[in-house]
């Protein structure tokens, strides 16, 4: 059984030593990863096909991206065709806990989910153990889940929470500070998510803190949120932001930069930036529930095993404009140098990570405490 | 089958077997039971809710553990402490049952007239017109009908237009507490309409008359005679229209803009966004005792004779 241990609030750190080893091995894991892949495929004609793989996704540019990187080439790989379904990933977990709880076959194969839920379905024992994929090796450190010896889910990228603008409210320039959403002139016309997902960590030190205060003080951000509150901010999921940049209804907002990139490749007016004070930065994932046919599990294992591979990786995390777990990919061109596209030590100094233990223990409390501030 | 029973019609013949396996099933001896076996059905979806009552009951004695995210053997009162401690729930809790109270009393004044109206017309293209008006909402579900509010009262959108148009500039409506009661009225007002209109028909129109040529108006008819025949009616509906609002989800969701959450999102929240599903185990048992208790006292007072049943035919 695996047991996961709080540690302290830390910076994300990409060692600079694996980084670099990474990089100079892209072409021989592309290789290694390339010709395992086709090996095990090889083997794999032992294993009975199932007629499809499920796969949990997001929907817009998020299952675009999959299902280009990933899911086509692995249908024309093996011939098993990929259904996506785009069940929210909150809905879907308990779907899952009950499934198995209940001695059922779950309703996906694979779930593509934030690396905090897909942890708490770790630890409630639930997913399938990914250790023995082959494509594991070469990822960066980050890609193990904290607080697991195995790997209990694949953390495939990094995502940051940017601030986005709408370009015509700042002729001057890019903001440099999140304090910016407290200037009258925005009143009414500042967006964050209605979780405050993204935001806590970065309230803290906007309200005077330091990371070192997070989890046990937090209410330098909770005073920092107060006085957001007076400017009447609009709270939303990902798709509220695009709508509301695309009605000029908001000039900021606190998103993920795929939202915002994906707004405006679609012509919308939207840039982003990482502020002074940082931006917070996580990590999504892959795993797989347990409770599967043999043979649908190894084809899942597969599913994921080839979305780890150098290409899949690539496409797929191009497409989303995020970087991936492993290092030495190709940068969309767009992204490269941005940083909001974080694959330095530098572009991750200036970012904050909070650890994964630490959410899954304090942000439903955090969640809560968000909600007290701004509906009270 | 006897020989006269072959030289029947199809239909008849269909008829007889059709009663030769009823008789199979059902024989004559069990006849006395028969009321009770209609009422099956209903008393199978009623132990279903009860029994997932009775699970979120048991659920909601149970803390979280987030070591497993699974809820403690433990039995404790944690779940009802917290939604007790913690102010966001008070606040929760007070802006759902205004928002009950308020839009009921809005929609069953606003119904009312309507279902009159319909009732009462004497031109056929004016009763279809407000029948259409009644029914096609129930057609548009109820997240389409919030969009289409967010169109409507958006910093863009319609009625923001034209008063700007109109040199008055703008109002915020959109991810109000007002904004959301507004969307609820509309989305109530099908379904008081409809229960109001049964009501305004049993209520003879002579009656109406003999009030008039006794002297009374138009409102002192209204008050003394319509409104009292109506009462089954009216407390039908206000109960409906209470209790689908108290429980209501969507609206508030997306009309409030994460500024104006109801029970019902804290309930959601906490079964799929934080797996407190003991916290919302307890909330869901709170708003159910809760909507219960004010329907019981609403039956208490004006009594279930208003809803058609008088006490004798209980009896």
């Amino acid at each position: 059984m695996t047991k996961t241990t709080l540690t302290g609030t830390r910076r994300f750190l990409l060692p600079r030593r694996r980084l670099l080893a990474g990089a100079g091995a892209l072409g021989a894991s592309a290789t290694i990863g390339g010709s395992a892949l086709l090996s095990r495929l090889a083997r794999a004609q032992d294993v009975e096909k199932p007629e499809e793989i499920i796969v949990r996704a997001w929907g817009g540019v998020w299952v675009e991206s999959l299902d280009a990187g990933v899911s086509q080439p692995f249908t024309a790989a093996t011939g098993i065709a990929v259904r996506h379904d785009l069940t929210e990933d909150n809905e879907i977990r308990p779907r899952i806990w009950s499934a198995v709880d209940q001695g059922r076959v779950p309703p996906i194969h694979v779930n593509w989910d934030t690396t905090t839920n897909a942890t708490k379905s770790a630890l409630r024992g639930v997913t399938e153990d990914l250790s023995d994929l082959a494509n594991l090796e070469g990822l960066l450190p980050a890609a193990q889940p904290a607080g697991f010896d195995s790997y209990p889910i694949v953390n495939t990228y990094s995502y940051v929470y940017v601030l986005a603008y709408r370009e015509e409210a700042f002729p001057e320039g890019p903001p440099t500070s999140w304090n910016v959403m407290l200037e009258e002139r925005f009143k009414g016309r500042v967006a964050l998510y209605d979780d405050g997902i993204g935001f806590h960590p970065v309230a803290v030190i906007l309200g005077g803190g330091t990371i070192d205060d997070i989890p046990d003080n937090m209410e330098p951000g909770w005073d920092w949120l107060r006085r957001l509150k007076a400017q009447e901010p609009l709270l939303g999921e990902d798709p509220d932001f695009t709508t509301w940049f695309q009605n000029g209804e908001i000039d900021v907002a606190c998103t993920i930069i795929s939202n915002a990139r994906e707004a405006k490749m679609n012509g919308i007016p939207v840039a982003w930036t990482v502020p002074q004070e940082g931006a917070k930065v996580d990590t999504d994932g892959l795993w797989i529930p347990k409770g599967l046919p043999e043979n649908e599990l190894y084809w899942a294992k597969e599913y994921v095993n080839f979305a780890l591979s150098p290409a899949a990786m690539e496409t797929w995390c191009n497409g989303l404009g995020l970087p991936p777990t492993r290092p030495g990919l190709t940068p969309p061109e767009d992204l490269a140098g941005d940083p909001a596209y974080p694959t330095t030590q530098e572009d991750f100094a200036r970012l904050i990570s909070v650890p994964t233990p630490v959410l899954v223990e304090h942000e439903a409390d955090w969640f809560a405490k968000f909600n007290e501030i701004m509906q009270g | 089958m006897t020989t006269s029973a072959r030289n029947r019609s199809p239909l008849l013949r269909l008829l007889f077997a059709a009663e030769a396996v009823r008789a199979a099933i059902w024989p004559q001896r069990m006849r006395p039971a028969t009321g009770w076996a209609f009422l099956l059905p209903a008393v199978l979806l009623v132990a279903i809710l009860v029994a997932g009552m009775a699970y979120m009951v048991d659920a909601s004695f149970h803390e979280l553990d987030r070591s497993t995210f699974r809820l403690t053997e433990e039995y404790s009162l944690t779940n009802y402490e917290t939604v007790l401690e913690r102010p966001f729930y008070s606040t929760i809790i007070i802006r759902t049952v205004l928002a009950a109270v308020i839009v009921t009393a809005i929609t069953l004044v606003l119904a009312f007239p309507y279902a009159y109206a319909m009732v009462r017309t004497k031109r056929a293209a004016t009763r279809k017109l407000l029948l259409i008006g009644l029914f096609l909402p129930f057609f548009i579900g109820q997240v389409v009908r919030a969009y289409g509010w967010l169109i409507v009262l958006g910093q863009e959108g319609l009625l923001n237009s034209t008063l700007t148009w109109m040199g008055l500039g703008t109002v915020k409506l959109i991810y109000t507490y007002p904004g959301v009661l507004i969307g609820l009225v509309q989305y109530m007002l099908p379904f008081a309409v409809l229960m109001l209109a049964p009501a305004v028909t049993a209520v003879p129109e002579e009656v109406e008359l003999a009030s008039d040529s006794l002297g009374a108006g138009w409102f002192a008819t209204l008050w003394h005679v319509l409104l009292p025949m109506t009462k089954p009616g009216l407390v039908a509906a206000g109960v409906v229209v209470f209790t689908l609002t108290i429980t209501d989800y969507a609206m508030p969701e997306i009309m409030g803009g994460g500024t104006s959450d109801f029970i019902a999102s804290a309930i959601y929240d906490g079964y799929f966004s934080t797996d407190e599903q003991g916290l919302s185990s307890a909330l869901a048992v709170l708003l159910v005792l809760g909507a219960t208790t004010v329907v019981g006292v609403v039956f208490a007072l004006v009594g279930v004779g208003t809803l058609g049943y008088s006490a004798r035919r209980l009896r």
